[in-house]
């Protein structure tokens, strides 16, 4: 994905005013997030299997060098190759080099959103190698030129009537209106895809130092055709990916699937460990692990972003986001969108490029609360916010600095004296008359106070404040 | 030539993976040296030995119970389950879903179960054409690929597939109808037993396997306006078929 910097200002605007975004975002997005509810309430202890992964990813991620040593050796013991990449250029280079070596000619790829990050399709296209994602959302949107705008249904902006027009004008067949007849071309194409291609690329969804094992999990086959029918597979995977043991795969399967899309399980999971063996009838004669930093380790060094990496990648953060359902994924301009990509842009990218994304949230928390690895959102949130602004701090708007920092201190004066915050309530309540409208809210308010009711409306002052107004309530109550 | 230069080019790229592989951990390093109190290496200290003949034992006790919630929860992610009360009956009712399915050819795994009952010979005589699974074209082309599981989970409705010799990944996934026997000794309850008794396995056989699939229904999209649609890559149609233990 190429790009200088994200405008997730400018964006927003525009994705706020397709209507067309904005509703298939509310249906995909209530979807989820009622399958997740129930899945996960049908789970006895989920709080503390999220706790217990939670502990287990900071475990991970404080030993992060000794694990992955772990992961080479057993890779390498199951037949496997282990290459490493500091950034992007050199993840493409590896993979590149791969392909050329095994003189492939054509690819076929699985979701993977470390492959999105690094741009590996344009270098194999550069590279004069064909290259098809084989996800019929990955592939809708391969086709159309476009970006994926969510973790888990890649091509949710797009309708079916816009697919359907797009197969047509791309595959030269007739315009189909049913998703079964779409999705039925879909698979034929890509069958042929399988069959022919040289080398099939993967991500992970985990990888077990202990055995060299990565775990793909996904609902279509096309991870299972791609990692079993080309004579080579390539697995990219993000550093931050492992997990110590094996059997931490079982509490892992079971938070992924019910986070992301509220399944029990997933109509597959794959664990792969190494290549074929010798006996194997079938399955690919080459593996290769290729193991991503891009950015990553450097997210290390920070005590309060450093949780940002227990992420596994499930989605439930964007579903719940009241942000993400207005604006949908493509407006965080980058790889990843919703509360996981405000934190996790701006750390792997450098916080120059996306100033604006540590703010594009309400600190509600709510991403907090469904995150299966119990990431502290509104923490990293306000720490990177906080690096945002010294930075910009030294530049310009010193003048807006001071003025806000003087509010604040006046804010703090207010709240910390009981009769001051009496007093300022009674000012404010008579302070609000000329903009009040009837009992309703206050819908437009002069500046600097406009700048919150430009977008959103301020309830009114109350004459009594809830304490006072508690004891009668109370009483009513009974 | 061609191909030296490419050689050369690759070797070039190893080096350079060499020297990334200390930049990556130095910074590793480097970072995580702000570490104030660093947690423990997670190993095991557990004895799987031991837990899975619990394991074992328990499922035992509880097998009519796990096969009613299995076969409840398969039927959720829709798959069709036949019971059949003996191998005479098993082979019918596989007869009879053929012929309802116009099935003309089948890919099978040679599980001693399966050889034990003769299947493979039983569906040729029913006039089924045996595709190899050596050749994945051949393979692709198949009406049916019947397999036998290692282990099924009771509370998700998976069945579990280890890839070995006579049971290569193929079956499974290359054609459009995948039917799963299932036989109630290897139900177990939950994702968190099997894997105690895969961890034993593996330590008792220090053999891991190039794969193990989970499949949990047929082969699902919903891409496209969230509507669900199977068979988008993998099989459409799922059949598990339980024998009596």
């Amino acid at each position: 994905m190429s790009f200088e910097k994200v405008a997730f200002e400018k964006d927003s605007s525009k994705a706020l005013k397709n209507k067309k975004l904005r509703k298939a975002l509310v249906n995909v997005t209530d979807r989820f997030r009622a399958a997740r509810l129930r899945a996960s309430s049908q789970v006895e202890d989920w709080n503390e299997l999220r706790a217990s992964a939670r502990e287990i990813k900071k475990g991970t991620i404080e030993n992060l060098d000794k694990y992955l040593l772990m992961l080479e050796e057993s890779v390498k013991r199951a037949g496997g190759k282990v290459h490493w990449a500091k950034d992007a250029a050199e993840a493409c280079d590896i993979i590149v080099g791969i392909a050329r070596e095994g003189e492939v000619s054509s690819v076929v790829k699985s979701k993977s959103m470390a492959t999105e990050e690094i741009e590996l399709n344009s270098a194999f296209e550069k590279n004069g190698i064909k290259v098809v994602e084989t996800d019929l959302g990955e592939y809708i949107i391969q086709l159309a030129g476009e970006h994926p705008s969510h973790i888990i249904a890649p091509a949710i902006h797009k309708t079916k009537d816009d697919i359907s027009e797009l197969f047509s004008e791309k595959l030269g067949i007739p315009h189909y209106d049913e998703p079964e007849e779409l999705t039925k071309v879909a698979r034929e194409r890509l069958r042929s895809e399988f069959l022919n291609a040289g080398m099939g690329v993967s991500g992970a969804n985990f990888a077990v130092a202990e055995t060299g094992t990565i775990v793909i999990v996904e609902n279509e086959g096309n991870a299972r055709l791609t990692t079993t029918v080309p004579k080579i597979h390539v697995a990219l995977v993000g550093i931050e990916k492992l997990l110590p043991r094996y059997e931490d795969l079982s509490l892992f399967l079971t938070l992924l699937a019910r986070s992301a899309t509220g399944q029990k399980s997933s109509t597959y999971v794959s664990f792969i460990t190494g290549p074929r063996r010798e006996t194997d009838t079938d399955g690919p004669e080459e593996f290769h692990l290729v193991l991503l930093d891009n950015g990553r380790s450097g997210i290390l060094a920070s005590e309060k972003t450093r949780e940002s990496l227990y992420c596994i990648r499930c989605g439930a953060c964007l579903n719940i986001c009241p942000v993400y359902r207005q604006v949908g994924g493509h407006s965080y301009g980058w790889v990843y969108s919703g509360p996981i990509g405000a934190i996790i842009n701006p750390q792997l990218m450098g916080i120059d490029k996306a100033p604006e994304l540590p703010f594009a949230s309400s600190l509600c928390g709510a991403c907090r609360g469904v995150c299966p690895v119990k990431i502290d959102f509104p923490k990293v949130l306000l720490d990177l916010r906080k690096q945002v602004v010294d930075k910009e701090g030294k530049s310009n708007r010193v003048g807006w600095h001071l003025f806000e920092m003087l509010g604040i201190k006046l804010w703090r004066l207010t709240v910390e004296s009981k009769s001051l915050y009496e007093a300022a309530n009674k000012i404010a309540y008579y302070l609000q008359t000329p903009w009040k409208k009837g009992k309703g809210n206050l819908d437009s308010l002069p500046y600097p106070f406009s700048r919150w009711t430009n977008e959103r409306d301020f309830p009114q002052v109350a004459k009594e404040p809830f304490r006072k107004r508690w004891k009668k309530i109370k009483r009513e109550l009974g | 030539m061609e191909k030296n230069k490419t050689g050369v080019r690759v070797s070039s790229l190893y080096i350079m993976s060499n020297q990334s592989r200390e930049e990556i951990l130095h910074g590793i390093r480097k970072g995580l040296s702000t570490v104030k109190d660093p947690a423990q290496l997670l190993t095991d200290g557990r004895d799987f030995s031991k837990e899975s003949k619990e394991v074992i034992e328990n499922l035992s006790n509880m097998q009519d119970k796990l096969v009613e919630q299995f076969l409840a929860e398969v039927e959720n992610v829709n798959t069709t389950v036949t019971r059949s009360q003996n191998s005479k009956k098993l082979i019918q009712s596989i007869a009879k879903l053929t012929k309802e399915k116009q099935v003309k050819s089948f890919a099978i795994w040679d599980t001693p179960y399966l050889k034990e009952l003769g299947l493979k010979e039983k569906l040729k005589e029913e006039g089924l054409k045996l595709t190899t699974v050596k050749n994945k074209n051949r393979l692709a082309k198949a009406d049916i690929g019947i397999t036998e599981v290692d282990y099924a989970i009771a509370d998700t409705g998976t069945l579990v597939l280890l890839t070995d010799k006579e049971q290569p990944r193929g079956v499974s996934l290359l054609p459009p109808i995948h039917l799963a026997i299932v036989r109630p000794e290897n139900i177990v309850g939950n994702i968190r037993e099997l894997f105690i008794l895969l961890k034993d396995r593996i330590d008792t056989s220090g053999d891991i396997k190039s794969c193990m699939t989970f499949i949990t229904g047929p082969s699902r999209t919903a891409d496209i306006e969230l509507n669900l649609t199977l068979g988008v890559h993998g099989p459409k149609e799922l059949f598990v078929i339980l024998t009596n233990p």
